[in-house]
């Protein structure tokens, strides 16, 4: 064997492919016992914490989607982040000491961003997972793939993995565990603050926000999620929190009298159905008129027809007399809370024009649920991946350069 | 025209000075003033005190803490191109901008004073003076450095060296030995390092020819230069140099050499929580040509193991082991190469007397095959009767690496006259390290030896 070793001076060794194989299934083999099976069940808990806070409204409404997708995606760079940022530095000497025994930095970096690879894929799988299991209402039909399921894990995949990328050159940038982790602060918190998520963010930062994988992902997720198209809860829920709020509300006679008209209102038509008498006194109970005594005398004019009618066939007769046409434009002052001024237009129109009509508001383009636009975003995270992979390969060349 | 006349005067005086105030101005050149004194005390060229950037990074070095120096030299010019683009160059950019450079500024200021305060706290003990003084160096630095580069009685205790001009005055060293077919020939003229635009002498005029079979002792004080001369060799780091391993150059043809060359770094670098068994296979697999097919390679690692007496807990992690365990490890990992040149660096550090004597023995078998092993190690005497050779290497006055001696135990024992060689060590070193300092001496003495 040595002389086979002797005698083989002008043979070629291992390349760069061969050494790849090399390294990986060291890392597979390491994977068990290098702790790094750990990530897997915190991947697990964080994304079960995460579900638990978005899990109602995410997919639902359009503030839930955009909490539930900026969620989503710092559970995603969390976990890639944390995957690689220890991994090079951590045995950075080992490394050396390797290069110089013919092992290729190229080989070893792309050994582990297949192993890297492999590790967020099984992490998306179980976030995904488990944000099914917590209740969060996935649609079922997908964008670029017969699933949405399948969408969304591709797209927690490839934000995880760009993460796990940028984290990765981190780690071949410094030399040690502790830089590595007082840097990774700074890299989450400026992930956050640009992602869009939290902030509405001002123009000057399209530049810094175009390099944050959050941004794309938040955008990415929303999209799927059809956030164009979901209800904005926020309006109806302002107005619900004010609900008991007193208003001073003017209307006209005939406006009165065109709100009583409506056989659709569960509030009106129970008023309609009933006696005359007792109609007046309710509707006088829930508009307490500044100009009582005039309301008064509007009601009985309202009620001049027999008593053993009911309010609504007095309205519908009073609409034909003459009496309505003299006093239509007169008005009153009103003092009214928001809920029942709502129950009077009617709950359910106020609440579906709220909703549609601040969501048109919101919507953009970057949201819009098409596979051009799904694809845009994958194809960020793409170049996100292969930039800092090639990144990391370049900085770790220079290990040689160390300082001893 | 006259405001542009006064905006280019107002960014000049803003570069030159920091300032464009006329009261600050004052105050600015009486500080460099000042500062002239001070490295005209300190044996740094005074005119630097003129130019901006230079003088902060000079001053750290008057005060012995040149690293320092580097940052605050860094941080000047961030801050004053901050300075500039914000106010200098009159244009109005948008608020985010400036308030984003304003706060970089801020982050500058804070890390400046804190490197300010070491290095006037270095310059206080430079100048032998209290502590307290900093506080006149914060509030009122143009009197400090008036006071301390003019007052005679504000010397310091140390000057800076220029090794660039002391470089020229050294002794000529060993150079020029014939080159062997066989064997390893080294040939160093210099291995520098440039840092901060200045060039470091770390090795100089370093000859030698070491043959086939001979196991040579590689001694040396802390800091002469053992790693470097080692990593010069073996080619890890390139020098100005002609190394031949077996008639082969080493720098022309590093990827095959590095093939034939093992190097057995200081420090166990090896993963934990591999296996004995796994750590050697990727090591051979990473070492070994394709041509040895995988049933040879087992046979190789097996071999490999039994040599170094690992064959028995070959399953066991690498972080279960004893430290004689660990260096034997690490040294097989080179051994599975079969490498003709065997470096080692203080391959027996950790271990105790038998140990390390068991381990050199494993060394000198090595050595008999025919291979080159070159050793450093700190307690030579107990093995000293496995070596046939002695590198000697010391650092000069200048703190250069030089070679003090090579040649065989017996010759080098009666070249420093001692009978031990960490006496020799002790010869070589200087006062600061316990030693007798007479490092130049005897670097003179070999070098007229070798030039006849």
């Amino acid at each position: 064997m040595a002389d086979k070793v002797e005698n083989t001076r002008s043979l070629r060794y291992r390349g760069r492919i061969e050494q790849v194989g090399i390294c990986f299934v060291r890392l597979i083999r390491l994977f068990v016992y290098q702790n790094d099976w750990k990530l897997l069940p915190m991947a697990v808990i964080i994304a079960g914490l995460v579900s638990l806070v978005v899990r109602n409204d995410f997919f639902v409404t359009m503030e839930g989607t955009l909490k539930g997708a900026l969620a989503l995606s710092c559970v995603a760079i969390w976990n890639g982040c944390f995957n690689s940022v220890q991994v090079i530095c951590r045995e950075r000497d080992i490394i050396k000491r390797e290069h110089r025994s013919g092992m290729h930095i190229s080989s070893y970096i792309v050994s582990h961003m297949l192993y890297q690879a492999i590790l967020c894929l099984v992490q998306s799988g179980l976030t995904v997972y488990i944000c099914i299991i917590m209740g969060i209402k996935i649609p079922a039909q997908g964008l670029l793939t017969p699933w949405m399921v399948v969408d969304i894990g591709i797209t927690v995949f490839l934000i995880s993995y760009s993460a796990d990328m940028i984290a990765l050159w981190i780690s071949c940038l410094v030399h040690n565990t502790t830089t590595a982790m007082s840097i990774m602060p700074f890299l989450l918190i400026t992930q956050l603050v640009f992602s869009g998520g939290i902030f509405t963010l001002p123009a000057w930062s399209d530049g810094i926000s175009g390099l944050m994988i959050s941004n794309y992902g938040v955008k990415c997720i929303a999209a799927q999620a059809d956030y164009n198209n979901l209800p904005m809860a926020t309006a109806w829920n302002t107005i619900m929190k004010l609900k008991d709020q007193d208003i001073t509300v003017q209307a006209s006679v005939e406006q009165i009298v065109i709100m009583l008209d409506s056989d659709e209102n569960e509030m009106v038509v129970a008023i309609r159905t009933k006696r005359i008498a007792d109609a007046s006194q309710e509707l006088l109970e829930i508009f307490a008129p500044e100009e009582a005594q005039q309301f008064t005398e509007f009601l009985n004019m309202i009620g001049a027809a027999p008593d053993n009618t009911t309010f609504g066939d007095a309205i519908d007769a009073f609409r034909e007399s003459k009496a309505y046409e003299n006093a239509k434009g007169k008005t009153f002052t009103f003092h009214v809370t928001i809920w029942k001024l709502i129950e009077l237009i009617g709950v359910e129109k106020v609440q579906d024009f709220l909703q549609v009509n601040a969501a048109v508001t919101q919507q953009k383009p970057y949201y819009e649920m098409s596979q051009q636009n799904i694809a845009n975003y994958w194809i960020h995270f793409l170049f996100f991946i292969l930039a800092f992979g090639a990144l990391s390969i370049v900085t770790l060349e220079f290990v040689d350069k160390d300082k001893r | 025209m006259e405001d542009m006349f006064i905006k280019i005067l107002t960014v000049l005086l803003e570069l030159l000075l920091g300032t464009s105030t006329w009261w600050r101005i004052i105050f600015r050149l009486l500080y460099i003033f000042g500062l002239y004194g001070v490295f005209r005390k300190c044996g740094v060229k005074p005119w630097k005190a003129f130019i901006p950037f230079v003088r902060e990074y000079e001053i750290a070095v008057c005060a012995d803490h040149e690293m320092e120096g580097r940052t605050i030299a860094v941080l000047s010019v961030l801050s004053t191109i901050i300075s500039l683009i914000t106010d200098g160059i009159g244009y109005d950019f948008p608020t985010a901008v400036t308030l984003l450079l304003g706060s970089l500024a801020v982050a500058i200021i804070i890390v400046s004073i804190i490197y300010d305060i070491r290095i006037m706290l270095g310059l206080c003990e430079v100048f032998q003076r209290r502590k307290r003084w900093l506080w006149v160096w914060i509030l009122l630095d143009p009197v400090a450095a008036v006071l301390w580069g003019w007052n005679d009685k504000f010397q310091p205790s140390m000057k800076v060296e220029d090794l660039r001009e002391d470089a020229l005055k050294i002794v000529k060293g060993t150079t020029g030995h014939t080159e062997m077919g066989e064997g390893l020939s080294v040939n160093l003229t210099e291995r520098t390092v440039t840092e901060f635009f200045h060039k470091r002498y770390l090795l100089r005029d370093i000859s030698m020819n070491i043959k086939p079979g001979h196991m040579v002792l590689l001694l040396g004080g802390s800091g002469a230069g053992k790693t470097t001369f080692l990593n010069a060799v073996n080619g890890y780091e390139k020098a100005k140099a002609k190394v031949l391993l077996n008639g082969k150059d080493v720098y022309s043809d590093y990827k095959k050499m590095q093939y034939q060359i093992g190097f057995v770094p200081q420090q166990n670098l090896m993963r934990g929580k591999d296996t004995i068994s796994h750590t050697v296979d990727d090591a051979a697999l990473l070492r070994l040509p394709t041509n040895v097919n995988p049933q040879d390679r087992k046979t190789r690692e097996g071999e490999v193991l039994d040599i170094f007496g690992l064959g028995a807990s070959k399953d066991n992690h690498v972080e279960k082991l004893s430290g004689g365990q660990l260096r034997r490890l690490s040294i097989a990992m080179e051994f599975i190469s079969n490498p003709s040149l065997f470096i080692l660096d203080e391959p027996d550090s950790g271990l105790d007397g038998v140990m390390a004597r068991e381990l050199m023995t494993q060394l000198r078998k090595i050595a008999d095959q025919g291979k080159i092993v070159i050793v450093i190690t700190h307690t030579p005497d107990r093995v000293i009767d496995l070596f046939d050779d002695v590198i000697v290497l010391a650092k000069d006055s200048h703190r250069t690496g030089r070679l003090a001696f090579f040649g065989s135990i017996d010759e080098a024992r009666s070249f420093f006259g001692r009978d031990s060689m960490e006496k020799i060590v002790m010869s070589i070193n200087s006062k600061d390290a316990g030693g007798e300092g007479r490092a130049d001496e005897f670097i003179r003495k070999y070098a007229e030896v070798c030039n006849g």
